[in-house]
């Protein structure tokens, strides 16, 4: 039987366990959000004047507050190399459902920013990867929640069964992208004028082909009520645009359209930042969005803002072309 | 192992560069640095969880060339050291975490080293001359201190630091007014040398009479800034070179004048230069101008060496295991602002 020394720093709580021949040698934590650095390097000493022959690590990969993370990430990685033995990454939200009967139900840890990380299971399999939203969207589906809200931490020692179940991860879970993008070097960005409809419409029809609005849906668009544009420029040429609307208490986000050559650089992150400042000060409840399905560049954006899926339409951008909506709690 | 040759495996992680080195007493066997640099040109400065990020992607992989170029196993290694501030406290713990691994995985010592002290360390290498009593100069994107070296293991005092921006943060920010690109201390250097350094003639920081009464070795680089930036409004057909150049001459007399008034005030005649803007072109050639001229015997460490690297940490390390120094206490913390009154953790 293999031994396994089994790391988990997701979460407030930092775990460490040593399992051999499927018996729990060692097990001990440490609460504290801001001590995992500090913590695991002493439960680790710990469990090895226990047991120091270890044959396997296993650690979490997440999703979880990053710092943290990290610290339980780079400690097993460079045990694990030092001692010429293998490194297993687990979901860590796996091992907190692991010790849950229920039949339907989400574990959510805290993600810090009045958001939490969480996973949907169902007769015990996670569906689909973790991901990010706000407390109260899950509150409202009326499923069991159960994780740090409710005292429950990833328990180490069911890293074992999960590895051996092949639900293995080779990087950390972030869900998140970096959260302190600031704004794009050089970019300037300002309300939109009538004379940005022309350059503006350039950019819409090379970005969307025949899908682009015409230029006199365009300048209808623009000049409709109850609703904000925005562009962003570079060394005075426009290079994106991005509109949102406020109907009836909530926000709908007309387009986020950046120029080809602009894209991944943190502008729309920026456009969509202003939308929904904007919204929150016409005091919208949510703000909603419809993205192509499979628009991989889009889709991890608007998550990274919170914004999670609440429905599919067909044929939205076309015949076969289905869109996601997703929605943003503003309250 | 005897203390004079331990095989030091030394990691570095405070900023946007993911370096390891080894060191067998004084001998330099490996230097490896992976920059996320690249990334954050893109935003004109360092973003904290994109440097946490690519450490952590990039550790392993630095580790594992630097023990190939020194022709090593990580089991051969005898003691460990790793930066353990100041620096992004994010970046710091991958750094931390990643060495407390490894020498927990093989029982063997580890070090936290003040960040400093080891930019200062790195002197050390491939060279037996006495390291201390020295005055540092130390400056990079986020220190500009003169310090006194009593004993680099233990006892460094701060004569003075800057008031405001670091000298490699201004500049940062005169590259960016510029548009000369990011890191701006490269750019700079480069623009310069086409330039007039005596073109322009921009303030020198803290260094009227009424100024040395409470702050004789500290810097303040704001007040440069401000007259570039006004000398560009004012003066909008200016050549680029000439303020590189004016801008770059002022940072550099006010580093030297304070630090060589530093030696010549204590009596102690070593004066060392580290910090990434140790790189400095400008810097070196009037440093050592001014020092010969003073007779104050001058160090510079080699350009690839006076950036922050590996080598330096596994250097402040090998001095305390030659010294016999008891290693850091297991989960020492990581501190994001710790000053040099701690060398070691
Ligand atoms: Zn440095």
């Amino acid at each position: 039987m293999r031994t396994y020394l089994l790391i988990d720093t997701s979460t407030s709580r930092t775990s460490v366990a040593i399992v051999g021949d499927n018996k729990t040698i060692f097990l001990s934590h440490h609460d504290g959000a801001l001590s995992h650095g500090e913590a695991l390097p002493k439960l680790v000493a710990e469990g090895l004047k226990v047991q120091s022959s270890i044959d396997e690590v296993i650690v979490g990969m997440g999703p979880g507050t990053f710092t943290g993370l990290r610290v339980g990430i780079s400690f097993a990685q460079s045990f694990a190399f030092a001692r010429g033995i293998k490194l297993t990454g687990v979901c860590s939200l796996d091992a907190i459902a692991r010790g849950i009967p229920d039949e339907d139900f989400f574990v959510a840890i805290d993600a810090r920013r009045k958001e939490i990380f969480y996973a949907r299971y169902t007769e015990g399999v996670r569906v689909g990867e973790p991901k990010v939203c706000q407390p109260v969207q899950l509150e409202n589906l009326n499923v069991p929640i159960f994780g740090e809200a409710s005292n429950q931490f990833p328990d180490p020692v069911a890293f074992v069964s999960i590895a051996e179940s092949g639900a293995t991860y080779t990087q950390p879970i972030y869900v998140r992208r970096p959260d302190a993008y600031p704004a794009p070097v050089g970019v300037k960005f300002r309300p939109m004028t009538q004379l940005d409809l022309v350059p503006a419409f350039a950019i819409e029809k090379s970005s969307y082909g025949h899908e682009a609005w015409t230029m006199a849906q365009f300048k209808e668009e623009f000049a409709g009520k109850e609703r904000m544009y925005v562009v962003a420029e570079k060394a005075g040429e426009l290079i994106a645009y991005a509109g949102v609307v406020n109907l009836a208490g909530t926000a709908d986000v007309l387009t986020v359209t950046v120029a080809d050559g602009y894209r991944r650089k943190g502008i729309g992150r920026e456009l969509l930042r202003r939308l929904i400042d904007w919204s929150r000060t016409q005091k919208c409840e949510a703000i909603m969005l419809e993205v192509r399905v499979g628009n991989e560049e889009a889709i991890p954006l608007y998550e990274s803002f919170g914004f999670i899926e609440i429905s599919r339409r067909k044929d939205y951008y076309g015949p076969g072309k289905p869109a996601i909506v997703m929605r943003k709690e503003l309250v | 192992m005897k203390n004079s040759d331990a095989l030091v495996l030394g990691i570095e992680t405070s900023c946007d560069e993911t370096a390891v080195g080894i060191v067998s007493g004084r001998k330099l066997l490996a230097n490896v640095i992976s920059s996320s640099v690249e990334e954050h040109a893109r935003f004109g400065g360092v973003v904290p969880e994109i440097a946490s990020r690519a450490h952590l992607e990039a550790m392993q992989g630095v580790i594992a060339k630097a023990l190939s170029d020194a022709r090593l196993s990580i089991k051969d290694i005898d003691a460990f050291a790793v930066t353990a501030g100041p620096g992004l406290i994010g970046a710091l713990l991958v750094g931390t975490s990643s060495a407390a691994g490894l020498a927990l995985a093989l029982e063997k010592p580890l070090y936290g080293v003040n960040h400093l002290s080891a930019h200062i360390a790195v002197d050390s290498l491939d060279s037996d001359h006495k390291l201390d009593p020295a005055i540092a100069l130390l400056v990079s994107g986020g220190h500009s201190s003169i310090l006194q070296v009593n004993d680099l293991t233990s006892d460094v005092k701060t004569l003075g630091s800057t008031i405001d921006d670091a000298a490699g943060e201004a500049f940062d920010k005169i590259a960016r007014i510029l548009e000369l690109g990011f890191p701006g201390g490269p750019a700079i250097d480069k623009d310069a040398k086409a330039g007039d350094p005596d073109a322009i003639d921009f303030p020198r920081g803290l260094t009227l009479a009424r100024d040395l009464i409470d702050h004789k070795y500290d810097f303040s680089f704001s007040g440069l800034k401000t007259a570039v930036s006004r000398y560009l409004i004012k003066t909008p057909d200016h050549i680029r070179a000439d303020v590189s150049a004016s801008f770059q001459e002022a940072v550099v007399d006010v580093l030297l004048k304070k630090a060589i008034g530093a030696a010549q005030e204590t009596g102690i005649e070593t004066l060392i230069i580290a910090g990434g803007v140790a790189a400095n072109s400008r810097l070196r050639a009037l440093a050592q101008e001014r020092a010969s001229k003073a007779g104050i015997m001058l160090r510079i460490p080699p350009l690839n060496l006076c950036t922050d690297n590996g080598a330096m940490v596994a250097a402040m390390g090998s001095l305390a295991v030659a010294k016999g120094l008891a290693p850091s206490e297991l989960g020492f913390e990581a501190n994001s602002s710790s000053g040099i009154t701690k060398p070691i953790f």
